[in-house]
């Protein structure tokens, strides 16, 4: 735990001192929007990488709550923290729901279904046009559902601290869960869902948690991109957000919440700032899901930890003693 | 006496092939019964009907004088009813320590509420009790056959079972591992009054450790002796 407090607080101190360093306003976009993905990463981990039940249509999450934040504002005029709460209940009802459905669901079923619904959840955004718009113009399709904000405009720095703070605050109750009792026994269901249900843990039960834990910081995140953006637009709910979710967990190392949020903020930036165009990036996404998972199961976070197990049993390397405490590394 | 747990006339087919047929035993509290029988002869699917991990075709499971047919595996386990597999499937990235929290953390979660930490020494007084106290921090996939029977017995033994159903424990393990075993099921017997069926295909080992022998043949229990 120090490890990792010590790692956020060095990356917090680079990260809030990087916008000194001169960078234009298009990158400190960039890095915002990185930072409220890494948020959405993180969220896909918690069911896709600590529970083990592998999602490929997280997006569902994301854009209901981007999509009800849009309609609750704009079209219904709610003032936009209760739409918020709304957006981030309804994601996490959402998520139960599917939680439902897939908990008696074992390995690939679980991804085939959350794409499913995922897929349908894009089309239906897609297909579906909002009318009441002002001046009866309509909203919806393609184009999407404006965000009713209640501040005119934000400037990138601003933009680009609120997120940075909405990101550590995340990514440390993430972290927190991951070590809580309840995360405990989704790593272990993740583990062998046979040893722990012989162990007293109602599996089902605990996935479909995990399911409704996930998709609330999902839509928290899907809330924050939706008032970052200003829109609510049909790619909120695309494959390639689902995707990009998954990719980013399996290189940074799935079910360690940290490695999936550091590997978004990076790749992001990255593709982002390299301006790679979205059909190249969801075969990145894909190639790289496929990579990681056949050579690197681990991730990053998992090499990293192989390689220091290597290094700690060379010939002439003094073993430390095991530390009596560390009962959730 | 009532019997701690008991079956009647339990029923198993798989793909019309009877593996059990109308098998009927009970298992009075703190009493240790061993089970032997051929490869084959429904022994392991008998300990999967007693833990709710397999449904019977017929027949009754009753614990403490309930009828318990319908509770799945973890809610027996949270009854106390505890088991172990005779190919043990260990949490790969779980520590030693936590695998045994894992059941601490369950039991916790449903009602005995309290600090994070609370549960973090009975778990390491139960991993000295086995003998993996060494080991608590080495992930579960790195141990030995022998650790991984001590450490099945331990996620057994931590909630403080009333009947432990025992699937081939000591089999593949070293004769010195074998002994410690014994003489930890010995203690947890006399000190902590659990019963246990005993499954083995070593009769000279059920003989000293349990009161009572069961013989499984041709899908029911042909013997019946006492030791």
């Amino acid at each position: 735990m120090e490890k990792t407090t010590g790692a956020m607080a060095a990356t917090a101190g680079i990260l809030l001192f990087l916008p000194l360093a001169g960078l234009d306003s298009f990158l400190l976009d960039v890095m915002a929007t990185g930072f409220l993905l890494s948020v959405f990463a993180g969220s896909w981990d918690i069911v896709g990488g600590v529970a083990g039940q592998v999602s490929l249509g997280h997006a569902l999450f994301f854009g209901s709550a981007t999509y009800a934040c849009a309609v609750l504002t704009t079209l219904l005029r709610w003032p936009f923290p209760l739409a918020a709460a709304a957006a981030i209940l309804l994601s996490s009802a959402a998520g139960a729901a599917v939680g439902v459905l897939s908990a008696p669901l074992k390995g690939p079923f679980v991804a085939v279904v959350t794409l499913a619904l995922g897929e349908a959840a894009h089309e239906a955004a897609l297909g579906h046009i909002f009318p009441g718009g002002a001046g009866g113009y309509a909203w919806g399709g393609e184009g999407g559902v404006p965000v009713t904000l209640p501040w005119e405009t934000a400037s990138p720095l601003s933009s680009y601290y609120a997120a940075l703070a909405f990101l550590f605050a995340a990514t440390w109750a993430m972290v927190l869960f991951r070590r809580s009792r309840e995360g405990l026994i989704l790593r272990a269901v993740a583990g062998s869902e046979l040893a722990a249900r012989a162990s007293g843990v109602d599996a089902a039960r605990h996935k479909r948690r995990a399911f409704a834990i996930s998709a609330g910081l999902a839509g928290a995140a899907g809330v924050a991109y939706a008032a970052h953006m200003g829109r609510a637009a049909a790619t909120d709910f695309s494959l390639e957000l689902s995707f990009q979710a998954a990719a980013f967990a399996a290189v940074g190392g799935r079910g360690t919440v940290i490695g999936p949020v550091v590997a978004a903020v990076l790749l992001h930036t990255l593709l982002q700032g390299l301006a790679v165009p979205p059909g190249t990036r969801i075969l990145f996404f894909a190639f790289t899901l496929l990579l990681f998972l056949r050579f690197f199961p681990g991730g990053i976070a998992g090499a990293l930890a192989a390689a220091r197990e290597r290094g700690r049993r060379l010939p002439g390397r003094k073993r430390k003693p095991a530390r009596a405490r560390r009962a959730h590394p | 006496m009532t019997p701690l747990l008991e079956a009647r006339e339990i029923r198993k087919a798989f793909d019309g092939d009877r593996v059990l047929d109308g098998v009927t035993l009970s298992l009075a509290p703190g009493e240790a019964v061993g089970l032997i029988g051929p490869n084959g002869s429904g022994k392991t699917t008998l300990i999967d009907i007693l833990s709710g991990l397999t449904k019977p075709d017929a027949g009754t499971v009753g614990f403490e004088g309930r009828e318990i047919g319908g509770l799945p595996m973890d809610a027996r386990y949270r009854a106390g009813i505890a088991r172990t597999f005779q190919v043990p499937s260990p949490y790969p990235a779980l520590s030693v320590l936590e695998a045994v929290l894992v059941p601490m953390a369950a039991a916790s979660q449903r009602g005995r509420r309290g600090g994070a930490g609370e549960e973090e020494e009975p778990a390491l007084a139960l991993l000295r009790r086995v003998g993996l106290f060494d080991q608590r921090c080495v992930p579960c996939a790195r141990l030995s056959q022998g650790c991984l029977r001590r450490l099945e017995l331990a996620r057994a033994l931590a909630c403080r079972p009333r009947v432990l159903l025992l699937d081939e424990i000591f089999s593949a393990l070293s004769a010195s591992d074998e002994a410690e075993l014994v003489a930890l099921l010995a203690t947890s017997n006399r000190e902590d009054g659990t019963a246990f069926l005993l499954v083995s295909h070593n009769p000279p080992l059920l003989a000293s450790t349990c009161g009572r022998i069961l013989t499984l043949k041709g899908g029911r229990i042909s013997r019946e002796r006492a030791v």
